[in-house]
This record gives structure tokens, sequence and C-alpha cells, in this order.
């Protein structure tokens, strides 16, 4: 059981629309992440990579094909139980961070605690110790819309990882963020990485894309193209890159 | 690396080698454990022969430690003429072009597979580059010239891009 | 646990966030609950004091009473024998009297009204023994005065009162259920439903006394009658009175000039007004819910579009639909609560303002008292308000897809072809009016409806008032005045919620649309049409329902008004009627202008990118 995949997908299908107007936004996809990978999926705006996140985290249904959720099969189950799993097993960080305006930081990392049935005490307890985790213990009792974009996106982080989820699902989590908040996102995701979280991130960004162990390339709802970034030594050092050498 | 750049360098104040090198160290961050302690001598060296530094030796004798270079008025001429010159490293993007087009042309290798392994390679070092930012402190001088390496990749990849959609649409159609 | 606490703080923040809304449906909501109280405790205001009074006062089931013929050719004294013959008939199980009555007038601080005065024993009565509230029994050369009377008058025990010339001391106030209060106290003897001075009081004293203060034939006589079945006091009644045609007049036969009252008609003429009040409460406690269903509607409806992406954020990290109904419920219902506690504490605090011309009867004077079953129905309705006008868009919302919501995809405006058709002929302020109101018809159907609703109840209002000022009822002199004028009141207060109310929704159906025509408007100002011409067709937007409203509303509440009160109905002024469509259109006109004017001079660029956002 330890080798099985966390997430899985087989011959995953999304349609809209119907006719001439039917569009396969997720094309028969097969992927497995194994437990502790990072997974970036890379591709143009509409390629179908947002789709296929919610399709894996069980915010939309297939079409056709099967989800793996944790040895889970999560596509044939009713809405409430997708909501119970999502609760458990999924923490999503999103582009636009979705953090409820009218709750400070720690109200909002402790909602799906909440959510979960844990006691109020339990769940303020988890939620202080993981804006510790991210960096933002001070600003706890800050409304969302005290913070900058970088923190509001740490904030969410820390609640994608108040149930422990087994995977973190991101959606261009860096999209709305300058270089430097970036950079903060990206460190936090490494430091969730050594701790042996799994992640799938979608992107545009090459450079986001860049910083996982494996990097698959969506092209029109299907895999165009997979990469395994570890391992393998670049042939020149960033020095020469940077013009020092030769 | 030119010499111009240990020279201006030199420009701030009489400065020993080590000196020179700890400034560099600190400007190209993780970069700079590329570069050999010898360059700077190096340079050093060849700069004195140009007359455009000397060297002030205070302690004893043949130690180059010791050494403490200094301007001379052509080397502060050739900084300022540096500084103001409007050169720019010119990627070389004509070779790989033309390595597909013949790729193609004889048949010898497809142009597809060519691209596919450059942007793997690429890709590999972008993720370099993006972890040397990730471990840089915020606010180094260091960061920002990975981000200049990064964003230089991210260029060349979405040319990249280019070529394998060029390409692949032409093979299609032949 | 975790689970409550946090649909608590979700809803207690969402209401902080948005204060004023809060505090719209909270009106909103109260209006109608305080309406439907004050209906509900009249209700028994209008029964619980005469039964109190008739429990205390061992009151009469008939009151029988006979008068002398007038003086005249066949003028004779009052048939005492006949009366006490009816203390022989089958029911009856106990008696009071005969006492002998007189028919005079008392003045007290410069006041003369008629009053009857009863002659009575200083010993107590086993039937009908008025309930001495201050000073003491009657006593020789003591009277003692009808509650209502003596509020009337402003008299209290030691005041001294002349009753036909004589002057006596007054020993005390008391209540009885034999006889309505002051001023509908009738003559004993005579027929109350004829044409006569309703300004009539009564006093009692000593039978010595009474005696003193007319001629003996003049005297009436009274009798009064406990029967074994009370309820049966009508059949009791029927079967000895003779035919309505033996009038005084013709009938000087038999028992002539015989009264009998069973207690039944006397507690409905006591109650009377407070019924009536009560009818036109609860009859403008509904109109006011259904304007309360409209404002709810609106509010939360256009609230939905904001709320769609913390749906979609709540069920992202896990909220069940079931989780997301009722975070979106319990804030309204919330509201709905504290509204009905508002509601019944307000009505409760006022329904002795309105009962209070039916003083004279014990229990009357204090207020009311709340029952479960009124605490119960006026939360439920309250409840149903908030829950009917958020269910759908509850259930809506946690049915939506989650990707949708997170998207934040509001529902998207409709297409009405025919209007945009017809539009694109008129004038630029007409052709966006339209447009914006074809784009949501449901809240076009609400704002007809709000309106409709409003205009109801005032041509309902007009109408009854036209009757007040017409019937026979206002040209009746006296003190009586004042019982027009309460129920007058009633009609004020119901009119001017009533209106209050519309021009709640008024401004909130408009403030809605301008959020949601937000990026509409921007794009036409981009497009070269002023700040004017848009506020302009926000108000026009908001004024054609407004007029079709009106138009609804006048027929509707003609309809109310002889459904309520079937008996006499008088149409309000004709030039009143039509007034009401201008009057209306100009008011949302004046409403709608402020929001629209806000709405309109945003400057379009920051809306435009808000899109990209």
């Amino acid at each position: 059981m330890a080798d099985a995949p966390v997430v899985c997908a087989r011959e995953l299908r999304r349609d809209y629309g119907k006719g001439e107007g039917l569009v396969r936004a997720v094309d028969g996809v097969d992927l497995e992440v194994a437990a502790g990978e990072t997974v970036a999926v890379m591709g143009p705006s509409g390629c179908g990579k947002s789709t296929l996140l919610h399709l894996l985290g069980g915010l939309d249904r297939p079409s056709a094909g099967e989800v793996w959720l944790a040895g889970r099969r999560i596509d044939t189950v009713g809405e409430k139980a997708v909501a119970r799993l999502r609760r458990g097993a999924v923490g999503f960080v999103f582009q636009a961070f979705h953090l409820m305006d009218e709750l400070t930081a720690v109200e909002n990392v402790e909602l799906s605690a909440l959510l979960a049935g844990r006691s109020p005490r339990a769940a303020r307890r988890r939620a202080l110790d993981l804006l510790e985790q991210v960096g933002l213990a001070d600003r706890a009792g800050f409304l969302p819309t005290a913070l900058s974009g970088g923190q509001r996106q740490r904030v969410a982080i820390a609640r994608a990882l108040s149930n422990e989820p087994v995977v973190v699902l991101a959606d261009e989590p860096t999209g709305n963020l300058d270089t430097a908040a970036t950079l903060d996102v990206l460190r936090l995701f490494e430091s969730l990485h050594e701790a042996g979280q799994t992640l799938v991130i979608v992107t545009h960004d090459s450079r986001i894309a860049a910083t996982a162990d494996r990097l698959i390339t969506m092209r029109d709802g299907r895999f165009v193209d997979e990469t395994r970034l570890t391992g393998g030594t670049t042939g020149r050092s960033l020095g020469a890159l940077a013009g020092l050498e030769g | 690396m030119r010499q111009e750049v240990v020279l201006a360098l030199l420009a701030k104040e009489p400065s020993h080698g080590y000196e020179l090198r700890g400034r560099l160290r600190r400007a190209l961050g993780p970069l700079g454990d590329a570069m050999n302690a010898g360059q700077v001598y190096v340079a050093l060296t060849r700069l004195e022969k140009a007359g455009l530094v000397t060297a002030e030796r205070a302690g004893a004798a043949d130690q180059q430690d010791r050494k403490t270079y200094v301007l001379t008025a052509d080397g502060h001429q050739r900084v300022s003429e540096w500084l103001s010159e409007v050169d720019w490293p010119r990627p070389d993007l004509a070779e790989f072009h033309l390595k597909l087009v013949a790729a193609a042309g004889t048949g010898l290798a497809d142009p597809i597979t060519i691209v596919d392994t450059q942007r793997r390679e690429l890709l590999r070092r972008l993720r370099e580059a993006e972890r040397a930012a990730m471990a840089e402190p915020d606010g180094s001088d260091a960061a920002l010239l990975l981000e200049g390496i990064a964003l230089r990749l991210q260029a060349d990849l979405r040319w990249l891009e280019e070529c394998e959609r060029s390409w692949s649409e032409r093979g299609s159609r032949s | 646990m975790g689970r409550v606490v946090l649909v608590l703080r979700l809803a207690v923040r969402d209401v902080r966030r948005r204060p004023v809304e809060a505090a719209l449906l909270l009106v909103a909501i109260m209006a109608a609950t305080t309406t439907l109280s004050l209906g509900l405790v009249l209700r028994q205001a209008a029964g619980d004091p005469y039964q109190a009074t008739r429990r205390a006062t061992a009151g009469a089931d008939v009151v029988a009473s006979v008068a002398p013929l007038p003086s005249g050719t066949q003028a004779r004294p009052a048939d005492v024998a006949g009366l006490t013959a009816l203390t022989g008939q089958k029911g009856v199980v106990a008696h009071s009297g005969p006492y002998p009555v007189a028919r005079t007038s008392a003045e007290a601080h410069g006041r003369t009204v008629a009053v009857t005065a009863e002659g009575r024993d200083t010993t107590s009565a086993s039937v009908d023994q008025p309930k001495v509230l201050h000073g003491s029994w009657v006593r020789p050369g003591t009277v003692v005065v009808e509650a209502a009377l003596a509020d009337a008058l402003g008299v209290r025990p030691g005041d001294r009162i002349t009753i036909a010339g004589r002057r006596f001391q007054i020993g005390g106030v008391a209540v009885t259920a034999a006889m309505l209060p002051y001023p509908e106290a009738f003559d004993y003897g005579v027929q109350p439903t004829m044409a006569q001075v309703k300004d009539r009081g009564l006093v009692w004293l000593t039978q010595a006394d009474a005696r003193r203060l007319s001629a003996p034939a003049d005297l009436s006589y009274v009798l009064n009658l406990k029967l074994a079945d009370p309820a049966a006091a009508m059949q009791f009644v029927d079967a000895l009175e003779p035919d309505p045609s033996g009038s005084p007049t013709s009938g000087a036969q038999s028992v002539p000039l015989l009264m009998l009252e069973p207690w039944q008609v006397t507690r409905d003429n006591a109650s009377i007004l407070a019924r009536n009040a009560q009818r036109v409460l609860v009859a403008g406690g509904s109109l006011l819910g259904l304007l309360a269903v409209a404002s709810v509607a609106v509010l939360v409806g256009g609230r939905m579009a904001d709320q769609t992406r913390r749906v979609g954020l709540l069920k992202a990290v896990g909220g069940t639909p079931g989780l997301v109904a009722a975070v979106l419920l319990a804030e309204h219902v919330g509201v709905a609560v504290l509204a009905a506690a508002g509601g019944l504490a307000l009505g409760w605090l006022v329904a002795p303002i309105v009962a209070e011309p039916t003083a004279g009867l014990i229990g009357s004077a204090g207020t009311p008292p709340l029952t479960m079953a009124t605490v119960g129905l006026v939360t439920a309705v309250a409840v149903a308000v908030a829950v009917v006008a958020t269910l759908v868009p509850a259930v809506r919302a946690a049915r939506t897809s989650t990707v949708v919501a997170l998207a934040d995809a509001a529902r998207p405006p409709r297409r009405t072809a025919w209007l945009i058709t017809l539009s694109a002929r008129m004038p630029a302020p007409l052709l966006l009016a339209l447009r914006l109101a074809g784009r949501r018809p449901r809240r076009l159907v609400l704002a007809v409806m709000s309106l409709a609703v409003a205009v109801t109840g005032l041509v309902a209002a007009l109408a009854l008032k036209a009757q007040l000022s017409t019937s026979n009822f206002a040209s009746t002199a006296g003190l009586n005045h004042a019982r027009t004028e309460r129920l007058g009141d009633v009609l004020l207060l119901i009119s001017v919620m009533l209106i209050a109310l519309a021009a709640v929704n008024t401004i909130v159906i408009t403030w809605a649309t301008v959020l949601d025509a937000r990026h509409a408007s921007a794009l036409a100002r981009a497009l070269g049409v002023t700040p004017q011409q848009v506020t302009a067709a926000l108000s026009a937007a908001q004024l054609l329902p407004a007029l079709v409203g009106a138009l609804l509303g006048i027929p509707a509440g003609l309809a109310l008004v002889a459904a309520v009160d079937p008996d006499s109905t008088v149409d309000p002024p004709l030039w009143q009627l039509l007034a009401v469509v201008p009057v209306t259109g100009l008011v949302v006109a004046g409403l709608t202008a402020v929001p629209a004017l806000l709405g309109a001079r945003r400057p379009p660029a920051p809306v435009l990118q808000a899109e990209h956002a």
C-alpha cells in the first residue's frame, strides 16, 4: 500500500456543452501522483489544467473516467461524501486566495477544521501553529484586507494544511503575487515538500512549474509532455548562464 | 568576465585583492562560487601591465594579498567608457534555429526531439535558478541577478514552445 | 460543536459587515411583526376584559328592563309586575332586582352628560354586583360612577357630582358587565339600536336616592337574570321577545317596552372598537408581511450575488450543501427572530393605547397578556418570511457547482429580446431603463408587487377614512368622536408603516439594480452616455414597475376593503384615487434618484477594470 499513488486519474474526461459547441476541457488524462511528490501541470490558459485540478479535488465531476484520492474512488460518491473527503483529504490553494473577508487570519485557517467537526479550542490551537509555520503568527488577528497578497496566500496555504490533507492542490498559487511574495510561497511549498507533503500545482508560469519534481505539460485537454526535473544534472552551471564563464 | 568589472570595483577606493573578491562574492551570491579565486588576480596583473592600475606594496614584499591596488588616471578613463558602453550580450539563437532547419532538411534528426531535449535542459536550469533564488535572503543583490537568469530562461522556453508548435505543424503538413 | 460555532460566527460577521442591510431587514420584518402582534394582542383585548368583568361581577346572562310609556295619551308607568314575572321563567336560576332606574343627567367639573341612574341595595347582589375599583359601594347620599364615565369626567371618590339637580358625593368607581361603558350606555327599556344620543353614562346610588331623582311614573326598572345555561341566553331572549314589529307605539298589550339584553350582545358591542381596530391591524399586518417578504427577497437576492464566492469557498474547504444552506439561513432567521421579539414588544406596548376606549372593563386598563400562542405565531411568521425569501437562493447556492461559484459568475442577466428591440427606438435613458429592467424579470416582479401592496394598503386606508367621515358614526355628537379618531390613528399608523416599508423596498431594489448594472452603466458611460442619463435610466427602471404597481394597487385596495368589511363600503373620492398614481411616481422618482445618482457618478474605469481581477 506504501507505493499506492495518493492521487490517481484514469482516462479522465470532462466535456462542456453539446453537439457543435462541445468542448473537451480534459480529454483522456492518466495521472498518478506518488506520496511526497510535487507535480506541476503547466500549460497556456484554457488548456484544461484548472479543470483537471478541480476534478482531482472533487470540486467538479468528470464526464468519464475515474478519480482516486487516497485509495478511494471519488467520482462516484455523493455530493456530501465528496465534501467530507475534500474536508479531510484535500487542501485547496487558489490564485484569488478566496479568504473570507469578514474572518480574521486565524479564523480563516481554522475554518476547515471547524467544518470537520473539531472542537473550537483544538481548531484554534492548530490554526495558530499553522500560522506560525507560514511565518504569520503575529498576524493572526488581522483581517485579510489588512494583509499583503503574499501574506494572504500564506494564510490560504495554512488553511489548506489545517486538516493534514493527503494532497494540496494549488491553482496558480502565485498568479496574483509579485516576485518577492512568489518566492515566499515557493519557499513555503519547498518546506512542505521536504516535510513529505504531496503537492499538485497547476500554473501557466514555467518558473513555478520548474520548481516541481515532475512537470507535466498540458495542451488542449491532453498531456503532451512529462519531464522529471530531479536527478539529471545540467550541463552548465548557473554562473555560465549569468555570463561568468566562457 | 571582462577585466573592466574588476577595474570598476576598484574605482570606489584602493583595495586589496581579497577585498575585491569579497565584493564580487556579495554581488553574485551563489554564482560567485563558480569563479575561481585566481581569476581576480590574473585580471589585476593584466590591468597593472596595461597601466590602468598601480599596486602599492604595504607589508612583506612578495605576498600578493598585501598589495593595495589603485586606479590610475587611464584606469578612471577606462571605467567611465565602460560604464557608458551600450553593449548587450547576444544570445546565439541563430545557431539553434539553423540546427533545427538542418535537422529537418537532412532528415538526420527530428527537430521536435531536439526542441524537447533543449526544453528539458532549460527547465532544469530554470529549476536551479529558482532554487538558488529561494535560498537567497530577501533584498540580496544576487537575487536580482538570479531573477534575470530566470526571466531569460523563461523567454527561451517560450521561444522553444513556438519552435515546437511551428515544427510540429510543418511535420504534419508534409 | 465546532460547526455550530462556525455557522453562528459566519452569520454574525456577515451581519456586522453589512449593518445597513441587516438593519433594513430588521425594520422590514419588524414592521410586519409589530402590526401582527398588535392585531393578535388586540384580539385578546377585545374579548378578555369583558369576560373578566363578567366573572368579577357575577354578570347577568340577561338584563331585562322596562320603561314607562312616554307622556302622552297612552302614558303609563313601567310594568314592574311583568318584569318580576320573568324570574319565574324556565331556566332562570337567580336574579337581582328589579331596581329602579332614573334617566337624567349628571354634572361634574362643569361637564354635563346624560346618565342612567340605577338604584341598588347597599348589600351585595347575587347577580350583577358591580366591581368597585376605587372607593366603596353605594351608601345613602353617595354615588358610584361607572369607570369609563369617571375617566371621561375626571372624577374620583370624594369628588362632588350633581345628579338631577341634587348634589352627591362620589363614593366609588366601579365596572359592570351588564351595561356598555360610557359613552355607549343605553337607556334601560329603550331599544339601543334606535337612533339616539350615544353619550350616556351609568351611575349607581341607593334605591331611595334613585327614586328621589324623578317622578315615580317616569322610573324604569331593571332586572338581572342568571340562567342555568348562560350560552343559551340568546335563545332565552328570542323565545320571550315579542316579534320586532310589536314596537312601543303599537304594542300596548302584552309586555310593552320590555327590553331583554343577552350578555353576548353586550360583549360584542363592548368590544366592537377593539375588533374593528384588530381587523384593520390584521389586514395591515398581512400587507406589511407581504411587503416584508418582498424586501427580504430583494435584499437576500441582491446579496446572493456577493455570497456566491463565499459559497464556493465554503464548499471548496469541505462544507456540505446542507451546511452552506444553514449558513445562509442562519443569518436571516436570526434577524427574523430578533424582529419577532422586537415586534412583540412594540405591539404589546402599543396595544393599550389602541385598546384604551374599552376602559370601563376590568383588565383593559392594563396591558393584555402575551400568550404563548401569540409569541409562537408571530415568531413563526417572521421566521417564515425569512425562510421563504432565503430558501430559493440558499438552495440554489448550495447546489451551484463549486467551480462556477468560485469563479464568481453571478447569475447572468436575462436577455429579453422584444424589450431590446423595443427600446432601440427610444431616447438613451429610456433605452437603458428598459434594458436594465429586462435583465432581472424576477426583481421587476418584486418591485411591482411591493408597490402594488403599498398602494393597496393606501387605497384601503383612504376608503376606510372616507367611510369613517361619512358614516353616522361621526355625526354622533360628543366624546364618541374619540373612538373614530382612535380608529383613524390606527389607519394612519398602518399607512405610515406601509409607505415607509415600500420606500425602503424601493431604495433597496434601486440599489440592487445599481450594483447589478454597475458594469453595464460603466460600459454605457465609456460609450459616451452622461451620468445624468444613467441616473435617469436607473430611476426610470424603477418608475415603470412603480406605476404598474400603483395601477394594480387601486382595485386591489378597494377589493380589500370590501372583503374586510362587506357591509358598508364607501369609495374614497375619485380625485384621491387618481392622485395615487402620479404621487407614487413622484415619490419613487425621488427615492430612486439618490442611489441612482451615487451609482451613476462612479468613474467607469475602476468598474471595467474590476472585471479582470
